[in-house]
């Protein structure tokens, strides 16, 4: 296979393929018919997934930098180029996102029944934007990228969300633009403090890198800017406000695509840029402590929170604050073990969270309400749906065996040595975990069969089928034999400790956990 | 082309030519005009005549420009560089989409004088002299054949009130900014002996401003300030704005807006360089104020003009934090900005223009509902405009506000910049609801928006913005290089500083 992927030339086009071909994908749905729509973006979804599955056998584990690298001028004055690349932090959230992409459009098939072309039409921009940011190692592209995906999310939730759309949507693009606009000036300054030192103006990442130390005293500034960016984006408690609006309003797709990817995004700002550019700052024993009691508190106040939603869909929402918690306590506490836990969370949470959406939108075509008290006793007539749903939801509850366990319990593992009282807090919530999520399935689909809307609701049909099968496939290949994914993630990881390591301030509860310490 | 000996009647005619042109044009349309103005034929006659007179100045200037005229010694009069050059670009763009854009505009009102033309024209002119002036006499000059002519233009909707209110507070407060800036020159001409801006300058020298060039100073920063319409001197534009017709009102926010940026550019950077201590802090000042008070006074706007108007004050306030640099990259992110900001503004007004029906109130936003399903291409036009105006990335305005907040951080400034920012974050807050009213909410009525039709005219110049936005949005490297070209070309004086 990788024989066969070099002979194609298959590193030098891939990433320009999978950015350009949804967007060209988008332009053809919107001057065709509307009732291609669909199938056009199936194609196109189908064609990505297809060519990113390569980058699977084409990525070398053993290189710790960037791989499929591109570069080339685009706004030269201002030392702004189209840079590209993929390592082992991105490549998963990139394949996650073009396999997603296939069952986003399936599982939308019938549920949008207006406004089609522009329906998927967005998807497709959402996806370019999404991937755009990942791969994006320029900070102008990135900044751009970056604020290209609140259009078409926005207006996804504006146009085709529920009830309470309009206050949701731009409650969330007022959110996360407020938190990019300063990130703007940050990026812009680096630049200049940088280039004014150095002679060269560029936005290359790892110019800036390389030269991180001239920072200086605006450290702790651009710090700041660049993380109000990416934890609004989390999000990190108290700035998740947003989220369970747009999750809850959202067409289904719209809520898949914030939990896969949209929020990995702030995970993955801080792991790239925000602590690898100012170390020093970000990991000094206050910033640590803050970060470390705010992730603290997102997971067990997601967990809280979510128990009592009467709504299944901020149910999930509220739990994706709790897990993009965990995720947070990895990144800071710094060691490999905790770092791979994190990217790992990072994608158990996009498959669990992501089918837990597709089924909830699945629940909510059937009975059009979302409202817990609305259902009960459903498994007895439609003992499909519920199962999935009870895998589903074990697996996010991180049950050994599936996909969510292997995240946090390296997560637990890595960040005990460095904040022992966090971690054990944190442990301690994974039986709230699991109370809000079985508490939930108890409710829905297992109490006595009341109503006679719930005695009609019928199963998964074939489609359905489809769309949730992948999903527990991965959570339980996941949970079972994670290695390929770990051996791919690795080398970034280590990558990542070693940027950062000089700046790790040892605890007096343990010594730094170096790289060379990991088994 | 040999450099242009100014002090000859042919180098200064030469030099001159683009204006000259455009002068004797309007006495052209002003007379054919005296014969025929009575249908709509005629009026339209009128507009396609005076368009062919800025396509035919714009020719002069491209030949100018291209063939890189430049003065034979010290500049007299008017400047002879790629700046005056870009503005005078810029303002012609300005003045032949207004024209496009009235066309229908007219006749649907019943403005049915072509006059209106003539006067577009002749403002034009006293834009162009006001942004390429090199002397304080034709500075005033320039800043007085445009207001003049604008202020008849804003009260030209005889048959309504909130026009005619709009021209006779236009004409006070202008009266009374044209008088600061009158004092300013007289003062500044008793401090140094000099009208022309190099030889103030020169005058000056690097030493400290006496009481009495402070004062000049301050008086013509007040002038331009009314112009510019940057608070505490913004008071007249809302009112004036949404009284005046709405092809106006684009002139007003474009044309003159790039006239008095341009002029107070030239004038800090030629003749004040040394005295960036002083307004530096003024300017800095007033781009605060004119930030926050433009974006937060919109918020609370119903009408979607007024809205625009103090939006347009908001930008007054961003292009600011660029003229504040006082540097090259400041004066290019400056003409740049204003490119960004013209093509982006003529644009939504354009849209504005072709969605007011006949004597109707000003439009609201929640007029807007449902524009989407019944006249997509007009509203995802205008959608494209206001996230462009909102800076966001793909657009043309993103680029210009990207180059603003670069001119302001190599000086080491970030307070002004974070300002800018945060001012954008606010604009999201009224930028937003006429998208959202636009495209998710549903009509009001049945037959909503089937009024709203485009002339060919306007659809080609709506169409024409609407693809610069996206594709300099994308790809400014074009546009970025001219602007920084003209920048470099500002005078010796600018040499010192970076």
């Amino acid at each position: 296979m990788t024989a066969f992927l070099a002979s194609i030339g298959y590193d030098r086009w891939i990433l320009h393929v999978l950015l350009a071909t949804p967007l060209i994908g988008m332009v053809v749905v919107i001057v065709s018919p509307p009732a291609w729509a669909r199938v056009l973006a199936l194609i196109v979804a189908l064609f990505e997934l297809v060519v990113s599955l390569g980058l699977w056998w084409a990525f070398d584990p053993s290189v710790p930098g960037m791989q499929f690298v591109t570069k080339v001028d685009w706004l030269p004055m201002w030392g702004v180029s189209y840079y590209v690349g993929l390592d082992g932090l991105t490549i998963f959230m990139v394949l996650l996102s073009t396999c997603m992409m296939p069952l986003l459009v399936w599982g939308s098939w019938h549920q949008i029944d207006f406004k089609r072309r522009g329906f998927y039409a967005l998807l497709l921009a959402l996806k370019t934007g999404m991937l755009g940011v990942f791969l994006a190692m320029d900070l102008f592209l990135f900044y751009c990228f970056w604020e290209l995906l609140l259009i078409p999310m926005y207006f996804l939730i504006g146009i085709w969300g529920s009830s309470n759309k309009l206050y949701a949507s731009e409650k969330f693009f007022i959110y996360t633009f407020s938190g990019s606009l300063l990130m703007l000036v940050a990026i812009i300054s680096m630049v200049w403090i940088v280039g004014g030192a150095t002679g060269t103006y560029s936005f290359s990442y790892d110019h800036l890198l390389a030269h991180r130390d001239l920072l200086g005293s605006a450290a702790p500034w651009l710090f700041t800017a660049f993380a109000l960016a990416f934890a609004v984006k989390v999000p990190v408690f108290p700035f998740h406000t947003w989220l369970p609006d747009a999750h809850g309003e959202a067409p289904t797709a719209g809520s898949v695509d914030l939990a896969v990817i949209l929020l990995k995004m702030g995970t993955y700002g801080f792991l790239r840029f925000a602590i690898p550019f100012f170390p020093a700052f970000a990991l000094s024993r206050t910033v640590s402590a803050l970060v470390v009691a705010l992730a603290v508190t997102g997971i067990i106040y997601g967990a809280l929170v979510s128990m009592v939603q009467p709504d299944l869909k901020r149910v999930v929402a509220y739990s994706s604050v709790s897990h993009l918690g965990f995720v947070m306590l990895g990144i800071w506490a710094g060691t490999v073990q905790s770092v791979q836990g994190s990217i790992m969370v990072m994608i158990a949470h996009g498959i669990s969270t992501g089918a837990l959406f597709f089924l909830v939108g699945m629940l909510y075509e059937r009975r059009h309400t979302r409202l817990i008290a609305d259902f009960g006793g459903l498994a007895k007539v439609a003992p499909l749906l519920a199962t999935a749903f009870t895998i589903t939801a074990f697996s996010s509850i991180g049950l050994p065996g599936l996909n969510g366990f292997i995240g946090e319990f390296l997560v637990l593992l890595g960040s005990f040595g460095r904040f022992p009282g966090a971690t054990i807090v944190a442990t301690s919530v994974v039986v709230f975990a699991a109370a809000y999520l079985l508490w939930a399935v108890q409710r829905v689909f297992f109490n006595p069969l009341v109503g006679p809307e719930n005695e009609k609701v019928r199963d998964l049909n074939f489609r359905e089928i489809a769309v949730i099968a992948p999903l527990i496939v991965a959570m339980v290949w996941m949970g079972l034999y994670p290695q390929p994914i770990l051996r791919r993630t690795e080398a970034a990881a280590v990558r990542y400790v070693e940027t950062v390591r000089p700046h790790v301030q040892p605890t007096a509860a343990a010594p730094v956990v170096t790289a060379e310490a990991h088994p | 082309m040999s450099p242009f000996d100014l002090m000859s009647p042919m180098g200064a005619t030469m030099a001159l030519l683009p204006e000259l042109v455009l002068t004797g044009w309007s006495l052209l349309v002003l007379l054919v005009v005296a014969w025929r103005h009575e249908t709509e034929q005629d009026s339209h006659l009128a507009g396609w005549l005076s368009f062919l007179g800025v396509l035919l100045a714009g020719a002069t200037l491209g030949m100018l420009w291209l063939g890189g005229a430049a003065p034979l010694g010290p500049t007299h009069m008017i400047a002879l560089d790629a700046y005056r050059f870009g503005a005078a670009a810029l303002i012609l763009l300005s003045t032949a989409a207004t024209i496009l854009l009235s066309l229908r505009y007219l006749d649907r009102q019943r403005l049915l004088a072509p006059e209106y033309y003539v006067l577009i024209l002749l403002a034009a002119v006293g834009m162009m002299l006001l942004a390429g002036a090199a002397d304080m006499i034709v500075l005033f000059l320039g800043l007085e054949v445009m207001s003049i002519s604008v202020y008849v233009l804003a009260g030209f909707d005889r048959f309504r009130r909130s026009s005619a209110e709009a021209a006779l507070k236009y004409f006070l407060i202008g009266a009374f900014a044209s008088a600061f800036l009158l004092y300013g020159i007289a003062l500044i001409f008793g401090a140094t002996g000099q009208t022309n801006f190099t030889l103030i300058g020169q005058h000056l020298g690097s030493a400290r401003l006496s009481l009495m060039a402070g004062l000049g100073l301050a008086f013509i920063l007040i002038g331009l300030g009314f112009k510019v319409s940057a608070v505490p001197f913004h008071m007249w534009a809302p009112d004036v704005y949404d009284g005046a017709p709405t092809p106006v009102t684009g002139f007003m926010a474009t044309g003159v807006k790039v006239a008095a940026f341009s002029a107070l550019v030239r004038v800090l950077l030629e003749a004040f360089p040394a005295a960036a201590y002083l307004w530096q802090p003024v300017i800095a000042f007033l781009a605060i104020a004119t930030i926050v008070v433009g974006n937060v006074v919109a918020l609370t706007q119903q009408s979607l003009k007024r809205m625009l108007a103090y939006s347009s004050i908001a930008h007054a306030g961003y292009t600011l934090v660029a003229v504040w640099a006082g540097t090259t990259l400041g004066a290019g992110a400056v003409l740049f900005y204003l490119v960004t900001y013209t093509v982006t503004t003529l644009a939504s007004f354009g849209i504005l223009a072709s969605t007011e029906h006949v004597g109707s109130r000003t439009i609201l936003v929640d007029d807007l509902e449902g524009l989407f399903t019944v006249r997509p291409g007009a509203a995802l036009a205008m959608a494209i405009c206001l996230l462009s105006l909102l800076g966001f990335p793909g657009t043309f305005g993103f680029i210009g506000k990207w180059y603003l907040i670069s001119a302001a951080v190599a000086q080491g400034q970030y307070i002004l910049p974070v300002v800018l920012v945060l001012g954008s974050l606010v604009s999201a807050g009224y930028y937003l609801p006429v998208i959202m009213a636009m495209t998710m909410k549903a009509s009001r009525t049945q037959d909503a928006h089937r009024q709203v039709t485009f002339s060919v005219a306007a659809r080609a110049t709506v169409a024409v913005a609407v693809a610069i936005i996206l594709v300099f949005g994308v790809w400014p490297t074009g546009p970025l290089a001219v602007a920084l070209d003209s920048a470099k070309s500002l005078g010796a004086a600018t040499s010192g500083r970076r």
